[in-house]
């Protein structure tokens, strides 16, 4: 296989959990974030500052950082300048609880290319049924911070059976906030959502009615709708023909091989990037990966392990 | 490696190595251009 990974020296994209820990409760939640949930083992300010160096001198031109609760971890803000400062363009994923005015001027100081706020529901009794302990006048008051700095925001939407009905309200919000691009997709059997599903899962009434609404509103200029590959099963089913440009760095530093499956293919921690880039371009070659990818294409339900993390050998 | 070796045409000249033409880099530098727009909208970890 001669894959587009295989001509790479390193990764387009590194996206990177700095944290488990978060603010909110999601019932969503495809990374089980919750208060005090930070994993055993995360990545210290020392080490992760290591590894945004690694990145910087593997010249990878785009991170993302999210969790968890990216502001949520005590050196948010020097990793994100580090790589800023190298001009490393940078996207950063949050619930906006943290996002005041002061968080927004730092980060319009460095070469944010998104921030990405979780609009949930467009009334707070429906927002913090799904994000539990969420105030979502606070995101909303994120994305009018974001909007008055000129930073690119983008809106993302978790579509449950709670919060179905309020999903044009949110489309209509973040037209009204500026938004260049509304992210979406099928909700993922993964982590906290995994445990709640018979709870969450929309009705196939409610996904149809959803998906003919994100048609109407894409041929609406103004804003980007962003709900391709829909489901997990055609985003892994892509990745298997051709493998994305990504490492997915856990709060560990362990890099996963994709979001659905439980294959751990290298340790930051204990190698250097470029190493860790030859094992994920192996992982993709392996027939352990291949069978995964296979199965949870298939089956759905197979998804609920990704956080299973096992070991893979993946030795060049 | 591949190399060309000519042979000397009197004894008391050294045989010159010649290497062979350098192959293509075959390694690429990531650059941003290179990041598609869906690379950029869709985060692999998508609902946190």
């Amino acid at each position: 296989m001669s894959a587009r990974i295989d001509s790479l020296e390193a990764p387009l994209l590194v996206t990177w959990q700095l944290t488990r820990d978060c603010d909110l409760a999601c019932m969503h939640c495809c990374t089980e974030s919750a208060p005090g949930k930070a994993l055993a083992g995360e990545l210290t300010r020392d080490e992760a500052l290591r590894l945004a160096a690694d990145i910087v001198a593997n010249r990878v031109p785009y991170v993302m950082l999210c969790g968890g609760e990216p502001l949520v971890s005590p050196h948010f803000f020097d990793v994100a300048e580090a790589l800023g400062a190298a001009g490393v363009a940078l996207k950063i994923e949050t619930n906006g609880q943290r996002l005041d005015a002061k968080a927004v001027r730092r980060l319009a100081a460095l070469p944010v290319r998104s921030v990405q706020v979780s609009l949930d529901g467009d009334t707070q009794e429906t927002y913090a049924r799904q994000r539990a302990g969420g105030s979502l006048a606070k995101a909303h008051a994120a994305c009018r911070a974001l909007q008055a700095a000129g930073l690119p925001l983008e809106i993302t939407f978790a579509p449950t059976r709670i919060n179905i009905a309020e999903a044009e309200a949110v489309i209509g919000r973040a037209r009204s906030f500026g938004a260049f691009r509304f992210n979406t997709g099928k909700l993922m059997r993964i982590g906290t959502a995994a445990r709640h599903w018979r709870r969450l899962e929309p009705s196939e009434h409610q996904y149809r009615e959803f998906r003919a609404l994100l048609d109407r509103q894409a041929a609406i200029p103004g804003m980007e709708l962003c709900y391709e590959p829909f489901r997990m099963e055609d985003g892994l089913r892509r990745s298997a023909a051709e493998p994305p440009a990504t490492l997915l760095v856990l709060p560990n530093g362990w890099v996963k091989v994709a979001a659905a499956l439980p294959h751990i293919c290298a340790d930051l921690r204990r190698m250097p990037l470029a190493e860790a880039w030859e094992s994920y371009r192996n992982a993709w070659r392996s027939a352990t990966v291949a069978a995964a990818a296979r199965e949870a294409i298939a089956i759905e339900v197979r998804h609920e392990r990704a956080n299973a993390w096992q070991p893979l050998s993946v030795n060049a | 490696m591949s190399e060309k070796v000519r042979k000397p045409k009197t004894p008391q000249q050294p045989a010159i190595r010649k290497p062979a033409a350098r192959r293509k880099a075959r390694w690429e530098t990531p650059k941003m251009q290179d990041v598609s727009d869906e690379v950029m909208a869709q985060p692999y970890i998508r609902f946190t």
